[in-house]
Protein backbone atom coordinates (compact mmCIF):
# COMPACT_ATOMS: atom_id res chain seq x y z
CA UNK A 1 0.00 0.00 0.00
CA UNK A 2 2.77 2.41 0.94
CA UNK A 3 4.55 1.51 -2.26
CA UNK A 4 1.44 2.18 -4.32
CA UNK A 5 1.08 5.59 -2.67
CA UNK A 6 4.72 6.39 -3.28
CA UNK A 7 4.34 5.40 -6.89
CA UNK A 8 1.23 7.57 -7.29
CA UNK A 9 3.01 10.54 -5.72
CA UNK A 10 6.00 10.20 -8.02
CA UNK A 11 3.72 9.86 -11.00
CA UNK A 12 1.79 13.00 -10.03
CA UNK A 13 5.00 14.92 -9.49
CA UNK A 14 6.24 14.00 -12.94
CA UNK A 15 2.89 14.94 -14.50
CA UNK A 16 2.97 18.30 -12.72
CA UNK A 17 6.45 18.96 -14.07
CA UNK A 18 5.23 18.24 -17.59
CA UNK A 19 2.25 20.51 -17.09
CA UNK A 20 4.53 23.22 -15.73
CA UNK A 21 6.66 22.94 -18.86
CA UNK A 22 3.58 23.59 -20.99
CA UNK A 23 2.65 20.00 -21.87
CA UNK A 24 -1.16 20.13 -21.67
CA UNK A 25 -1.39 16.44 -22.57
CA UNK A 26 -0.52 15.75 -18.93
CA UNK A 27 -3.68 17.52 -17.71
CA UNK A 28 -6.34 14.76 -17.96
CA UNK A 29 -4.27 12.41 -15.83
CA UNK A 30 -3.59 15.09 -13.21
CA UNK A 31 -7.31 15.76 -13.16
CA UNK A 32 -8.21 12.09 -12.75
CA UNK A 33 -5.71 11.64 -9.93
CA UNK A 34 -6.83 14.67 -7.95
CA UNK A 35 -10.49 15.43 -8.75
CA UNK A 36 -12.05 13.44 -5.88
CA UNK A 37 -9.83 15.00 -3.26
CA UNK A 38 -10.13 18.54 -4.62
CA UNK A 39 -13.89 18.41 -5.18
CA UNK A 40 -14.30 17.10 -1.64
CA UNK A 41 -12.41 20.12 -0.33
CA UNK A 42 -14.43 22.60 -2.41
CA UNK A 43 -17.76 21.02 -1.54
CA UNK A 44 -17.12 20.68 2.15
CA UNK A 45 -15.88 24.24 2.49
CA UNK A 46 -18.59 25.80 0.34
CA UNK A 47 -21.46 23.42 1.24
CA UNK A 48 -23.14 24.28 -2.03
CA UNK A 49 -22.78 21.97 -4.97
CA UNK A 50 -23.05 24.54 -7.72
CA UNK A 51 -20.58 26.90 -6.00
CA UNK A 52 -18.24 23.97 -5.41
CA UNK A 53 -18.42 22.99 -9.08
CA UNK A 54 -17.47 26.51 -10.14
CA UNK A 55 -14.69 26.54 -7.55
CA UNK A 56 -13.30 23.26 -8.87
CA UNK A 57 -13.26 24.65 -12.38
CA UNK A 58 -11.43 27.72 -11.03
CA UNK A 59 -8.87 25.48 -9.38
CA UNK A 60 -8.04 23.62 -12.56
CA UNK A 61 -8.09 26.80 -14.66
CA UNK A 62 -5.54 28.25 -12.25
CA UNK A 63 -3.52 25.07 -12.48
CA UNK A 64 -3.49 25.27 -16.27
CA UNK A 65 -2.36 28.86 -16.11
CA UNK A 66 0.21 28.55 -13.39
CA UNK A 67 1.43 24.97 -13.12
CA UNK A 68 4.93 26.36 -13.59
CA UNK A 69 4.61 27.98 -10.19
CA UNK A 70 4.55 24.61 -8.50
CA UNK A 71 7.88 23.97 -6.81
CA UNK A 72 8.45 20.28 -6.00
CA UNK A 73 11.11 21.30 -3.48
CA UNK A 74 8.54 23.01 -1.30
CA UNK A 75 5.45 20.84 -1.32
CA UNK A 76 4.05 17.60 -2.63
CA UNK A 77 1.79 18.10 -5.66
CA UNK A 78 -1.32 17.02 -3.77
CA UNK A 79 -0.59 19.33 -0.86
CA UNK A 80 -0.04 22.23 -3.25
CA UNK A 81 -3.24 21.44 -5.14
CA UNK A 82 -5.26 20.90 -1.97
CA UNK A 83 -4.10 24.30 -0.69
CA UNK A 84 -5.07 25.86 -4.01
CA UNK A 85 -8.54 24.26 -3.74
CA UNK A 86 -8.97 25.43 -0.17
CA UNK A 87 -7.95 28.97 -1.02
CA UNK A 88 -10.20 29.11 -4.06
CA UNK A 89 -13.16 27.77 -2.12
CA UNK A 90 -12.60 30.27 0.68
CA UNK A 91 -12.20 33.17 -1.76
CA UNK A 92 -15.46 32.17 -3.37
CA UNK A 93 -17.21 31.81 -0.05
CA UNK A 94 -16.09 35.30 0.97
CA UNK A 95 -17.09 36.91 -2.28
CA UNK A 96 -20.47 35.30 -2.54
CA UNK A 97 -21.35 35.57 1.11
CA UNK A 98 -21.93 31.81 1.09
CA UNK A 99 -20.18 31.61 4.39
CA UNK A 100 -22.59 33.98 6.03
CA UNK A 101 -25.09 31.17 6.30
CA UNK A 102 -22.65 28.38 6.96
CA UNK A 103 -21.79 27.19 10.40
CA UNK A 104 -18.12 26.57 11.13
CA UNK A 105 -17.13 23.17 9.91
CA UNK A 106 -16.96 20.64 12.66
CA UNK A 107 -15.26 17.31 12.67
CA UNK A 108 -17.71 15.20 10.72
CA UNK A 109 -21.00 16.96 10.88
CA UNK A 110 -21.65 17.56 7.28
CA UNK A 111 -22.36 16.00 3.95
CA UNK A 112 -23.17 12.38 3.39
CA UNK A 113 -20.11 10.26 2.90
CA UNK A 114 -18.46 10.74 -0.42
CA UNK A 115 -16.23 8.35 -2.25
CA UNK A 116 -13.71 7.05 0.27
CA UNK A 117 -10.24 8.37 -0.24
CA UNK A 118 -7.80 6.13 -1.98
CA UNK A 119 -4.57 5.82 -0.03
CA UNK A 120 -2.60 7.56 -2.69
CA UNK A 121 -4.73 10.67 -2.33
CA UNK A 122 -3.73 11.31 1.23
CA UNK A 123 -1.54 14.31 1.77
CA UNK A 124 1.12 12.56 3.70
CA UNK A 125 4.71 11.67 4.13
CA UNK A 126 5.48 11.24 7.78
CA UNK A 127 6.77 14.73 8.29
CA UNK A 128 3.82 16.42 6.62
CA UNK A 129 1.43 14.44 8.73
CA UNK A 130 2.95 15.88 11.92
CA UNK A 131 0.32 18.59 11.93
CA UNK A 132 -2.29 16.02 12.97
CA UNK A 133 -0.42 15.19 16.16
CA UNK A 134 0.81 18.73 16.75
CA UNK A 135 -2.60 20.36 16.60
CA UNK A 136 -3.71 18.02 19.35
CA UNK A 137 -1.05 19.48 21.66
CA UNK A 138 -2.82 22.86 21.60
CA UNK A 139 -5.36 23.86 24.17
CA UNK A 140 -8.97 23.62 23.04
CA UNK A 141 -9.34 27.40 22.95
CA UNK A 142 -6.33 27.67 20.65
CA UNK A 143 -7.20 24.70 18.47
CA UNK A 144 -10.84 25.61 17.85
CA UNK A 145 -10.25 29.06 16.31
CA UNK A 146 -7.31 27.80 14.24
CA UNK A 147 -9.54 25.06 12.82
CA UNK A 148 -12.33 27.58 12.21
CA UNK A 149 -9.93 29.71 10.19
CA UNK A 150 -8.50 26.78 8.29
CA UNK A 151 -11.73 25.00 7.41
CA UNK A 152 -14.21 27.84 7.55
CA UNK A 153 -12.11 30.69 6.18
CA UNK A 154 -12.93 32.80 9.22
CA UNK A 155 -10.94 35.94 9.90
CA UNK A 156 -9.75 37.19 13.27
CA UNK A 157 -12.65 39.61 13.50
CA UNK A 158 -15.23 36.96 12.74
CA UNK A 159 -13.78 34.46 15.16
CA UNK A 160 -13.48 37.08 17.88
CA UNK A 161 -17.12 38.07 17.36
CA UNK A 162 -18.30 34.47 17.35
CA UNK A 163 -16.43 33.73 20.57
CA UNK A 164 -17.31 37.07 22.13
CA UNK A 165 -13.69 37.96 22.81
CA UNK A 166 -11.90 41.25 21.95
CA UNK A 167 -10.04 40.89 18.61
CA UNK A 168 -6.66 41.65 20.20
CA UNK A 169 -7.14 38.93 22.78
CA UNK A 170 -8.14 36.45 20.10
CA UNK A 171 -5.11 37.36 18.04
CA UNK A 172 -2.71 36.80 20.94
CA UNK A 173 -4.36 33.50 21.74
CA UNK A 174 -4.18 32.24 18.16
CA UNK A 175 -0.60 33.45 17.76
CA UNK A 176 0.46 31.54 20.85
CA UNK A 177 -1.20 28.47 19.39
CA UNK A 178 0.47 28.97 16.02
CA UNK A 179 3.90 29.35 17.59
CA UNK A 180 3.42 26.17 19.51
CA UNK A 181 2.20 24.42 16.36
CA UNK A 182 5.21 25.66 14.43
CA UNK A 183 7.70 24.52 17.05
CA UNK A 184 6.06 21.10 17.18
CA UNK A 185 6.04 20.72 13.38
CA UNK A 186 9.63 21.90 13.08
CA UNK A 187 10.76 19.31 15.59
CA UNK A 188 10.25 16.76 12.87
CA UNK A 189 12.40 18.52 10.26
CA UNK B 1 12.87 20.11 1.03
CA UNK B 2 14.38 23.52 1.15
CA UNK B 3 16.32 24.79 4.08
CA UNK B 4 14.25 26.62 6.67
CA UNK B 5 14.71 30.36 6.72
CA UNK B 6 13.52 31.92 9.92
CA UNK B 7 11.91 35.28 10.17
CA UNK B 8 11.38 37.01 13.47
CA UNK B 9 8.36 35.59 15.31
CA UNK B 10 6.15 38.52 14.48
CA UNK B 11 6.78 38.19 10.72
CA UNK B 12 6.49 34.43 10.87
CA UNK B 13 3.13 34.70 12.61
CA UNK B 14 2.05 37.17 9.94
CA UNK B 15 2.99 34.55 7.31
CA UNK B 16 0.97 31.93 9.20
CA UNK B 17 -2.01 34.25 9.59
CA UNK B 18 -1.93 35.00 5.87
CA UNK B 19 -1.69 31.30 4.97
CA UNK B 20 -4.63 30.53 7.26
CA UNK B 21 -6.71 33.43 5.95
CA UNK B 22 -7.12 35.04 9.37
CA UNK B 23 -6.35 38.56 8.20
CA UNK B 24 -8.86 41.21 7.25
CA UNK B 25 -8.85 42.87 3.84
CA UNK B 26 -6.18 45.50 4.49
CA UNK B 27 -3.73 43.19 6.17
CA UNK B 28 -4.29 40.57 3.47
CA UNK B 29 -3.28 43.12 0.86
CA UNK B 30 -0.22 44.06 2.88
CA UNK B 31 0.73 40.39 3.15
CA UNK B 32 0.27 39.83 -0.57
CA UNK B 33 2.45 42.78 -1.33
CA UNK B 34 5.08 41.42 1.07
CA UNK B 35 4.96 38.02 -0.64
CA UNK B 36 5.80 39.82 -3.87
CA UNK B 37 8.84 41.59 -2.50
CA UNK B 38 10.19 39.43 0.31
CA UNK B 39 11.36 35.97 -0.79
CA UNK B 40 11.89 34.69 2.76
CA UNK B 41 8.39 35.74 3.75
CA UNK B 42 6.99 34.09 0.60
CA UNK B 43 8.86 30.92 1.48
CA UNK B 44 7.43 30.92 4.99
CA UNK B 45 3.90 31.29 3.62
CA UNK B 46 4.57 28.25 1.45
CA UNK B 47 5.99 26.43 4.47
CA UNK B 48 2.83 27.03 6.45
CA UNK B 49 0.63 26.06 3.51
CA UNK B 50 2.48 22.80 2.97
CA UNK B 51 2.56 21.87 6.68
CA UNK B 52 -1.12 22.68 7.27
CA UNK B 53 -2.34 21.02 4.05
CA UNK B 54 -2.51 17.49 5.54
CA UNK B 55 -5.38 18.75 7.74
CA UNK B 56 -7.40 18.78 4.53
CA UNK B 57 -7.32 14.97 4.63
CA UNK B 58 -10.06 15.30 7.24
CA UNK B 59 -12.38 16.42 4.46
CA UNK B 60 -13.34 13.26 2.64
CA UNK B 61 -13.22 13.12 -1.13
CA UNK B 62 -16.28 13.49 -3.33
CA UNK B 63 -16.49 12.35 -6.93
CA UNK B 64 -17.43 15.27 -9.19
CA UNK B 65 -20.32 14.61 -11.58
CA UNK B 66 -19.69 13.57 -15.16
CA UNK B 67 -20.99 16.88 -16.46
CA UNK B 68 -18.48 18.80 -14.41
CA UNK B 69 -15.65 16.53 -15.49
CA UNK B 70 -16.65 16.97 -19.13
CA UNK B 71 -16.81 20.75 -18.62
CA UNK B 72 -13.35 20.93 -17.08
CA UNK B 73 -11.70 18.64 -19.61
CA UNK B 74 -13.30 20.60 -22.46
CA UNK B 75 -12.14 23.85 -20.90
CA UNK B 76 -8.61 22.45 -20.66
CA UNK B 77 -8.70 21.48 -24.32
CA UNK B 78 -9.85 24.93 -25.37
CA UNK B 79 -7.37 26.70 -23.12
CA UNK B 80 -4.67 24.43 -24.44
CA UNK B 81 -6.02 24.59 -28.00
CA UNK B 82 -3.21 26.70 -29.30
CA UNK B 83 0.12 24.97 -28.89
CA UNK B 84 0.64 25.98 -25.31
CA UNK B 85 4.38 25.92 -25.30
CA UNK B 86 4.55 28.20 -28.32
CA UNK B 87 2.26 30.68 -26.64
CA UNK B 88 4.23 30.59 -23.44
CA UNK B 89 7.48 31.11 -25.30
CA UNK B 90 5.96 34.07 -27.08
CA UNK B 91 4.80 35.63 -23.83
CA UNK B 92 8.12 35.01 -22.17
CA UNK B 93 10.01 36.57 -25.05
CA UNK B 94 7.93 39.66 -24.72
CA UNK B 95 8.43 39.68 -20.98
CA UNK B 96 12.15 39.58 -21.45
CA UNK B 97 12.00 42.36 -23.98
CA UNK B 98 10.24 44.54 -21.45
CA UNK B 99 12.60 43.34 -18.78
CA UNK B 100 9.82 41.98 -16.66
CA UNK B 101 10.73 39.47 -14.06
CA UNK B 102 8.28 37.27 -12.20
CA UNK B 103 5.38 39.59 -12.73
CA UNK B 104 7.15 42.58 -11.22
CA UNK B 105 7.94 45.52 -13.39
CA UNK B 106 11.21 47.32 -13.19
CA UNK B 107 11.11 51.06 -13.08
CA UNK B 108 12.55 51.12 -16.57
CA UNK B 109 9.80 48.90 -17.85
CA UNK B 110 7.15 51.00 -16.14
CA UNK B 111 8.55 54.07 -17.81
CA UNK B 112 8.64 52.21 -21.11
CA UNK B 113 4.99 51.31 -20.62
CA UNK B 114 4.06 54.90 -19.90
CA UNK B 115 6.12 55.97 -22.89
CA UNK B 116 4.36 53.48 -25.16
CA UNK B 117 1.05 54.60 -23.79
CA UNK B 118 1.52 58.27 -24.34
CA UNK B 119 3.46 58.30 -27.58
CA UNK B 120 1.95 55.32 -29.35
CA UNK B 121 5.21 54.77 -31.19
CA UNK B 122 4.76 51.05 -31.10
CA UNK B 123 1.59 49.12 -31.80
CA UNK B 124 0.14 47.31 -28.82
CA UNK B 125 1.19 43.70 -28.56
CA UNK B 126 -1.06 41.27 -30.39
CA UNK B 127 -2.98 39.13 -27.98
CA UNK B 128 -2.62 35.55 -29.19
CA UNK B 129 -5.63 34.41 -27.22
CA UNK B 130 -8.03 37.11 -26.09
CA UNK B 131 -9.35 35.74 -22.82
CA UNK B 132 -12.61 37.61 -22.58
CA UNK B 133 -15.16 39.13 -24.89
CA UNK B 134 -15.65 42.85 -24.81
CA UNK B 135 -18.21 43.72 -22.19
CA UNK B 136 -19.21 46.52 -19.89
CA UNK B 137 -16.22 48.56 -18.71
CA UNK B 138 -14.70 47.65 -15.37
CA UNK B 139 -13.94 50.58 -13.14
CA UNK B 140 -12.09 51.06 -9.90
CA UNK B 141 -11.79 54.12 -7.74
CA UNK B 142 -8.95 54.31 -5.23
CA UNK B 143 -9.30 56.91 -2.45
CA UNK B 144 -6.03 58.70 -1.81
CA UNK B 145 -5.23 58.90 1.90
CA UNK B 146 -7.53 61.13 3.90
CA UNK B 147 -8.20 63.39 0.95
CA UNK B 148 -11.26 63.57 -1.24
CA UNK B 149 -9.13 62.67 -4.22
CA UNK B 150 -9.48 59.41 -6.05
CA UNK B 151 -7.49 57.60 -8.68
CA UNK B 152 -9.82 56.36 -11.40
CA UNK B 153 -8.98 53.19 -13.31
CA UNK B 154 -11.03 52.00 -16.27
CA UNK B 155 -10.59 48.83 -18.27
CA UNK B 156 -12.64 47.57 -21.18
CA UNK B 157 -12.74 43.77 -20.98
CA UNK B 158 -11.27 42.17 -24.05
CA UNK B 159 -9.09 45.19 -24.86
CA UNK B 160 -5.49 45.85 -23.94
CA UNK B 161 -6.02 49.45 -22.85
CA UNK B 162 -6.27 50.71 -19.31
CA UNK B 163 -7.07 54.33 -18.54
CA UNK B 164 -5.65 55.90 -15.38
CA UNK B 165 -7.24 59.17 -14.34
CA UNK B 166 -5.16 61.06 -11.81
CA UNK B 167 -6.62 64.47 -12.58
CA UNK B 168 -6.72 65.84 -9.07
CA UNK B 169 -3.30 64.58 -8.00
CA UNK B 170 -0.22 66.74 -7.88
CA UNK B 171 3.39 65.63 -7.92
CA UNK B 172 5.36 66.22 -4.71
CA UNK B 173 8.64 66.07 -6.61
CA UNK B 174 9.96 63.31 -4.36
CA UNK B 175 7.66 60.35 -4.91
CA UNK B 176 5.81 58.59 -7.67
CA UNK B 177 2.95 56.18 -7.23
CA UNK B 178 2.83 52.81 -8.91
CA UNK B 179 -0.38 50.86 -9.52
CA UNK B 180 -0.44 47.08 -9.12
CA UNK B 181 -2.90 44.39 -10.06
CA UNK B 182 -3.40 41.58 -7.53
CA UNK B 183 -3.80 38.54 -9.81
CA UNK B 184 -5.70 35.43 -8.67
CA UNK B 185 -2.40 33.64 -8.19
CA UNK B 186 1.20 34.71 -8.10
CA UNK B 187 2.98 37.96 -7.72
CA UNK B 188 1.63 41.45 -8.13
CA UNK B 189 1.70 42.79 -11.67
CA UNK B 190 2.60 46.42 -12.28
CA UNK B 191 0.11 48.50 -14.22
CA UNK B 192 2.56 51.37 -14.41
CA UNK B 193 3.53 54.57 -12.69
CA UNK B 194 0.72 57.05 -12.25
CA UNK B 195 1.23 60.45 -13.86
CA UNK B 196 -0.15 63.06 -11.42
CA UNK B 197 -2.64 65.50 -12.86
CA UNK B 198 -3.09 63.54 -16.06
CA UNK B 199 -5.13 60.90 -17.73
CA UNK B 200 -2.97 58.24 -19.25
CA UNK B 201 -3.52 55.19 -21.36
CA UNK B 202 -1.55 52.06 -20.50
CA UNK B 203 -1.25 49.21 -22.96
CA UNK B 204 -1.44 45.95 -21.07
CA UNK B 205 0.27 42.76 -22.07
CA UNK B 206 -2.10 39.79 -22.47
CA UNK B 207 -0.74 38.07 -19.38
CA UNK B 208 -1.87 41.03 -17.31
CA UNK B 209 -5.10 41.71 -19.20
CA UNK B 210 -6.29 38.14 -18.73
CA UNK B 211 -6.08 38.55 -14.97
CA UNK B 212 -8.45 41.51 -14.84
CA UNK B 213 -11.99 40.64 -13.89
CA UNK B 214 -14.90 42.00 -11.91
CA UNK B 215 -13.62 42.05 -8.35
CA UNK B 216 -9.89 42.13 -9.19
CA UNK B 217 -7.99 44.07 -6.57
CA UNK B 218 -5.65 46.99 -7.13
CA UNK B 219 -2.95 48.44 -4.91
CA UNK B 220 -1.21 51.78 -5.11
CA UNK B 221 2.28 51.99 -3.61
CA UNK B 222 4.46 55.00 -2.91
CA UNK B 223 7.79 54.72 -4.71
CA UNK B 224 10.82 56.82 -5.54
CA UNK B 225 10.50 58.94 -8.67
CA UNK B 226 10.25 56.68 -11.69
CA UNK B 227 8.60 53.79 -9.87
CA UNK B 228 9.84 50.83 -7.91
CA UNK B 229 13.56 50.30 -8.56
CA UNK B 230 14.22 46.83 -9.99
CA UNK B 231 16.05 45.46 -6.98
CA UNK B 232 14.18 47.32 -4.26
CA UNK B 233 11.21 46.27 -2.19
CA UNK B 234 7.91 47.81 -3.20
CA UNK B 235 7.02 50.86 -1.15
CA UNK B 236 4.13 51.15 1.31
CA UNK B 237 0.58 50.55 0.11
CA UNK B 238 -1.19 53.90 0.17
CA UNK B 239 -4.50 52.99 -1.43
CA UNK B 240 -6.43 50.00 -2.62
CA UNK B 241 -9.60 49.30 -4.54
CA UNK B 242 -11.22 46.77 -6.79
CA UNK B 243 -12.68 46.62 -10.26
CA UNK B 244 -16.43 46.51 -10.53
CA UNK B 245 -18.59 46.19 -13.62
CA UNK B 246 -20.43 49.39 -14.45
Amino acid sequence: MAQASEHARKRLKSLMKRLGAGDRAAFPEVYEATKVKLFGICLRILRDRSEAEDALQDVYATLLKSADRYDPERASPISWLATLARNRAIDRARKGGVRANAAPIGEADMLPDGVPLADEQLIDGERDARVHGCIETLSENQRRPIRDAFFGGRTYDEIARAENVPPGTMRSRIRRGLMRLRDCMEDGE
Amino acid sequence: MSEIHRLDDDSDMFAAEYALGLLGAEETLAARSRVARDAVFAERVEWWNARLAPLLDELGGVEPGEDLTARILAFARVEGGTPASAEIVRLRTRERRWRWTAGLTSAAAALALAFLATTRLAPPPVDPDPPVQAGAPLMASLPIGETQLRLGVTYLPGSSDLILAADGLTADGVHDHELWLVPPEGELQSLGVVAPGQRMRVTLSPDIARNIADGSQLLLTREPLGGKPAEADAGPVVASGEFAAT
